[in-house]
């Protein structure tokens, strides 16, 4: 499977779960959104290309251990020597 | 599990029979996993976090044989890197591969690095050498931006088209000089991407100690900032960067310091135990839940890189010459160091599996590595925000004659910029902001409108 293909199953799945409340997005973009399109900020403009509201990005997990040792020589057959 | 780690009894090195015998696993593993992942990769229907391209899968096999070709002298690593140069050969040359090179001139490299690879260790093919030159001379073979190490990649491997075994590199130096490899890492807020940068650089620019470039820096300069990564790794228990930071010995020279010396054994001692030197990857719950092929598979998955990891730094540690130490060396380090360091360590009671190790030394060998544990009583201090303990810990440091190192160095730069921004914080609160000595800068207006702008 491509990346393009695996972005496109992790968005689907995101969406299906219902995770993201594009109500409340919306609703702070329609509050916040007129001022931050008159703002004069440099190269990085609310109605053009560049603003990306919402970004979702892959966080490895620091706090997931390594198996204990044992068990993993226990259930990994084909990776013993 | 297989057997324990074998160690000659007396001073000496490593046994090289064990070395070979850990870098035949890992070439058996890889032969396994070009069986059956370098054909489309890895797909995981429970976690497409798991995905791998086959491409990366080619590449790093090539890379291992290699690396792996300058033990080739030792028969049953030369039989097996045969074995698996010859499965791999249809995968690196593939009509993906070629179309690739038609397609995207300024990727040919990454298309092409498996055939160098396999180039190098005799399986050449003129045909694609023709495609490969076709596309290098495509007026877009150099549109692609890449961060220094990547363009090092690139060097890299256009030397080892070159196939003369002593090829020059006149560009390699300076790329290096672009790179993590020539300027101080961040020891105590560095990210893994910053290691990664470091380590990868070091690969390219040594090409396995084959034919090497010059360092940017010295050796001692860059395994003094290796050593506090590498204790890092190691008590994050992230062995595959703990192997990709501890091939800095072997890749540069023919010492190993007490810390790296302890480190091999400590991965070592992992592999024995768990039959190969895992990841947080492989969950024995999600090995168990699957069955037959699928199961191989995601064994292989999720276990092949850092296995390959294992297996370069066998391969490296081969070489005449280069093992590390069987026996833990001493220094003239205070005695008593590791004792007074350890205790700001085992205040956080968190089980690490080089401490198994480490409980193993005598007096002498502990205090040799007392170094080693300050980099990483730092490391933690630093992370969780506790700096009176982290100026706690540099005052140790400091009457045990440790606090030379570059990471106690930028430990104290932190408590000083800390302990100015507490001045600053201060007087911002008694004066009104005009009148404060710092006043507010346009680039923290400007990333103060960035913040709101996109909260």
């Amino acid at each position: 499977m491509g990346n393009l293909d695996q972005h496109r199953q992790i968005v689907k799945q995101l969406l299906d779960s219902k995770a993201v409340d594009f109500t409340a997005i919306g609703k702070v973009v329609a509050e916040a959104g007129p001022s931050l399109s008159l703002a004069e900020d440099p190269g990085d403009f609310f109605c053009g290309v560049n603003r990306i509201f919402i970004r979702v990005y892959r966080v490895t997990d620091p706090g997931t251990p390594v198996e204990n040792l044992g068990e993993l020589a226990g259930s990994t057959g084909v990776l013993q020597g | 599990m297989r057997k324990t780690t074998q160690r000659q009894a007396e001073p000496g090195t490593w046994d090289q029979h064990d070395l070979l015998r850990r870098l035949c696993h890992a070439l058996d593993i890889a032969k396994l996993t070009v069986d059956h992942l370098a054909a489309n990769g890895y797909a995981d229907t429970r976690d497409p976090f798991k995905n791998i391209r086959p491409e990366k899968i080619i590449a790093e096999t090539a890379v291992l044989l290699l690396a792996a070709s300058s033990a080739i002298s030792h028969k049953e690593v030369a039989s097996r890197i045969h074995a698996i140069a010859g499965q791999l050969v249809p995968h690196a040359r593939s009509d993906r591969a070629k179309i690739g090179l038609c397609l995207e001139p300024s990727v040919a490299w990454d298309y092409a690095l498996p055939h160098v690879c396999l180039s190098r260790i005799g399986y050449g093919d003129p045909v694609f050498d023709e495609l490969l030159r076709l596309s290098l001379q495509a007026q877009s073979h150099a549109g692609r931006e890449r961060l220094p190490h990547r363009m090092l990649e690139q060097e890299w491997a256009a030397m080892g088209w070159a196939r003369s075994k002593h090829a020059s590199r006149p560009d390699a130096l300076r790329l290096a000089r672009l790179s993590a490899l020539h300027r101080p890492m961040d020891l105590l807020a560095g990210t893994r991407d910053d290691l990664y940068a470091f380590t990868h650089a070091l690969m390219y620019v040594t090409d396995f100690n084959l034919n090497p470039a010059p360092l940017p820096r010295p050796r001692a300069v860059l395994l003094a900032e290796a050593e506090a990564m590498l204790a890092w790794c190691l008590d994050a228990q992230d062995y595959d960067l703990s192997g990709e930071v501890l091939l800095s010995w072997p890749m540069t020279g023919r010492t190993w310091s007490p810390a790296a010396a302890f480190a091999f054994r400590v991965l070592a001692h992992v592999e024995d135990q768990a039959g190969f030197l895992p990841t947080p990857s492989t969950r024995v719950d999600e090995a168990k839940a699957r069955t037959g092929v699928e199961r191989i598979q995601y064994l292989l998955a999720t276990a092949y890189h850092t296995v390959y990891v294992m297996g370069l730094l066998c391969a490296m540690s081969l070489q005449p010459g280069f093992p590390p130490p069987a026996v833990l060396p001493v220094s003239d380090k205070k005695p008593g160091s590791a004792k007074r360091i350890l205790e700001f360590i085992d205040a956080d009671g968190k089980p690490t599996h080089w401490r198994d190790e480490f409980d193993q030394l005598t007096g002498p060998q502990a205090d040799a590595l007392a170094g080693f544990l300050l980099h990483i009583a730092l490391r933690r201090k630093t992370a969780s925000r506790d700096f009176g303990k982290l100026y706690d810990l540099l005052n140790v440091a400091h009457d045990l004659e440790l606090a030379d190192s570059p990471a106690a160095s930028q430990a104290a730069e932190l408590l000083e910029r800390l302990a100015a921004y507490s001045r600053i914080s201060a007087n911002a609160q008694r004066l009104p902001l005009e009148d404060a000595s710092l006043g507010t800068s346009s680039f923290v207006q400007h990333d103060a409108e960035g913040q709101q702008a996109t909260a």
